[in-house]
């Protein structure tokens, strides 16, 4: 009776242990995914935004008042031979003050009449360079500033490079404990797993006896470890999905002023990158960790 | 069974199924519970493996099933010599081999049909249909046709031995070893135990029972090897059990 008592006590108590093990295995590996599946829509969004400023803003040079064509040209040909610069463009004083006319003062036609034939940006002829790389900015404008002739320079620049230094450190940090997350989830699918052989040395001895390959034996705790993955995988993408749609949303409704900037990736072409890739990370920890338990015990 | 492939004829001109020469075993402790051992059963026979405790019958056993290798001589089973057996042919090896304990050791979890299909499941029979009439077929050699749904712990040791027997012979083995399988049983059921491997031994099988019981032992008038202190101290061809 002590032996039944005594057998019980320690199966239950194996089996309690082996579900705390997969559970913590599981919300590990949910957090570790969830906050690689937050670092990476965070940083594909910011990307996608320097990328459409980096486009759409630029830097612009104007000149002295009294600056001859010829040193205009002169600037223009320097900016150029600049390698990360991609791309000079020059706007004459005519084509700002249109411009200006139909993107600024499109709803008050009445103003751009005050003005009649005078062009009031008639010292306004700028050049446009655009980046191959804008962490190269500064430098640039710095570089641009120094040009005899060369009156002022506009850049965006505080934004894009502040912002991409701070990235840097969060995108170090995240990876760090991404990685720690990651090793961590290993070990307990390696406890899970092993505790579930433990509770089953019998049965695992007897279809040794019977004729049982290794593989045969070790395939259920295999596919035990994988399945954890995938369940520590799809949390995540569950609630990232909900997340997603309703913090760029709400961000598009409360921001609407800054919505010229705030281009967002869409849903599918951030998940078309997440679900793989965290299905994939999911499962090879599943994968490794039920193969190194496996490994160490169940030889013969 | 056919196809089983021999390796020799011993002195009555029959095929060998086990062949053991000047084998030693030493266990890691520093037991020496082998010692030059030497002994040959053809294919088809019957015989008893008795001695006192500890002289080694179990470490004999283990060391045909290849669960424990020989510090030295040599061992063939069933065509296999052990020694140079790679480690990924013993499940295929132990698949010619059907092994019954004194504890049956079945899956309490499973009922009696599942622990028997089991081990067609182990050896890769892939069809369920097939899977299935095999399995029934052994357990209605074994009279438990009746009882396919019930749980191991609702059965008596005896219903349990038997489920034991058809999960071993299931897959047809050449060779049946059984460790002391009456070792739990009361006389009555003991000799229904024996019967079944008397039926066993009558389908061609190879049969190997290590036993305690000198009653059934000296009844059956079979082989008997007696061991002690892990040597082979007697061999008699139509023998009892021996003080
Ligand atoms: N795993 C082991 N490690 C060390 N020594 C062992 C081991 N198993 C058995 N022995 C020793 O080997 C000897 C033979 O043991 P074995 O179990 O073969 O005896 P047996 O004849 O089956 O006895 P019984 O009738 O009690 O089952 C004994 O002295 C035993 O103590
Ligand atoms: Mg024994």
């Amino acid at each position: 009776m002590s032996t039944l008592w005594y057998g019980l006590k320690q199966g239950l108590k194996s089996i309690i242990q082996n579900k705390i093990f997969s559970l913590a295995a599981i919300g590990t590996i949910t957090a570790c995914l969830f906050l690689l599946g937050v670092f990476y829509s965070l940083f594909t969004n910011f990307q996608h935004m320097v990328y459409n400023a980096e486009s759409t803003v630029g830097i612009i040079v104007f000149f002295d008042e009294n600056a001859t064509d010829a040193q205009i040209s002169s600037i223009g040909e320097q900016i150029k031979a600049r390698k990360e610069v991609e791309r000079v463009d020059y706007v004459s004083a005519e084509e700002a003050w249109k411009r200006f006319q139909s993107e600024i003062l499109e709803d008050q036609k009445e103003l751009v009449n005050v003005f009649g034939n005078d062009n009031p940006l008639a010292h306004s002829a700028s050049y446009e360079v655009y980046l191959k790389d804008v962490t190269k900015q500064t430098e640039t404008v710095s570089f641009i500033q120094g040009l005899s002739g060369v009156r002022k320079v506009n850049s965006a620049q505080d934004a894009a490079t502040g912002f991409g230094s701070f990235n840097m450190l969060i995108g170090y940090v995240s990876i760090s404990i991404i990685v720690l997350l990651i090793l961590v989830s290993v070990f307990l699918i390696y406890s899970a797993v092993d505790m579930g052989i433990n509770v089953r040395k019998d049965e695992i001895a007897i279809m040794k006896l019977i004729g049982a390959t290794d593989l045969f034996v070790r395939l259920p705790f295999i596919v035990e470890g994988i399945a954890m993955g995938i369940v520590g995988a799809a949390i995540p993408l569950v609630i990232l999905r909900l997340m997603y749609e309703s913090v760029v949303s709400f961000i598009m409704a409360h921001f609407s002023a800054l919505s010229g900037w705030l281009a967002f990736v869409s849903t599918a072409k951030v998940f078309g990158v997440l679900l793989p890739l965290c299905m994939g990370i999911g499962i090879g920890i599943g994968v490794l960790g039920s193969t190194m338990s496996v490994r160490k015990h169940l030889q013969v | 069974m056919t196809g089983i492939k021999t390796f020799g004829n011993n002195s009555e001109g029959m095929e060998t199924m086990i062949r053991m020469q000047n084998v030693n075993l030493v266990y890691p402790t520093g037991t020496a519970a082998l010692k030059d051992c030497s002994l040959e059963i053809a294919k088809g026979e019957f015989v008893f493996i008795v001695g006192s405790s500890g002289s080694g019958k179990s470490t004999l056993i283990k060391t045909l099933l290849g669960e424990l290798a020989i510090s030295s001589g040599r061992i063939e089973v069933a065509g296999k010599n052990l020694a140079n057996m790679k480690r990924k042919e013993l499940p295929y090896f132990r698949r010619r081999l059907g092994v019954v304990f004194q504890e049956f050791r079945l899956l309490d979890e499973m009922n009696v049909f599942e622990n028997v299909a089991l081990a067609q499941r182990v050896v890769g029979v892939s069809s369920r249909e097939k899977r299935r009439k095999n399995s029934l077929a052994m357990l209605e050699m074994v009279g438990l046709a009746k009882k396919l749904k019930a749980y191991p712990n609702e059965l008596s040791g005896g219903e349990q031995q038997r489920v034991a027997i058809a999960r071993a012979m299931v897959n047809r083995p050449a060779i049946l070893l059984a460790d002391e399988p009456t070792g739990n049983l009361d006389p009555e059921n003991s000799w229904e135990i024996m019967k079944l491997l008397q039926d066993v031994h009558e389908l061609g099988t190879t049969v190997l029972v290590v036993s305690h019981n000198e009653d059934i032992v000296n009844k059956m008038q079979k082989r008997v090897i007696t061991l002690h202190k892990g040597q082979i101290t007697s061999d008699a061809r139509q023998g009892g059990y021996l003080q």
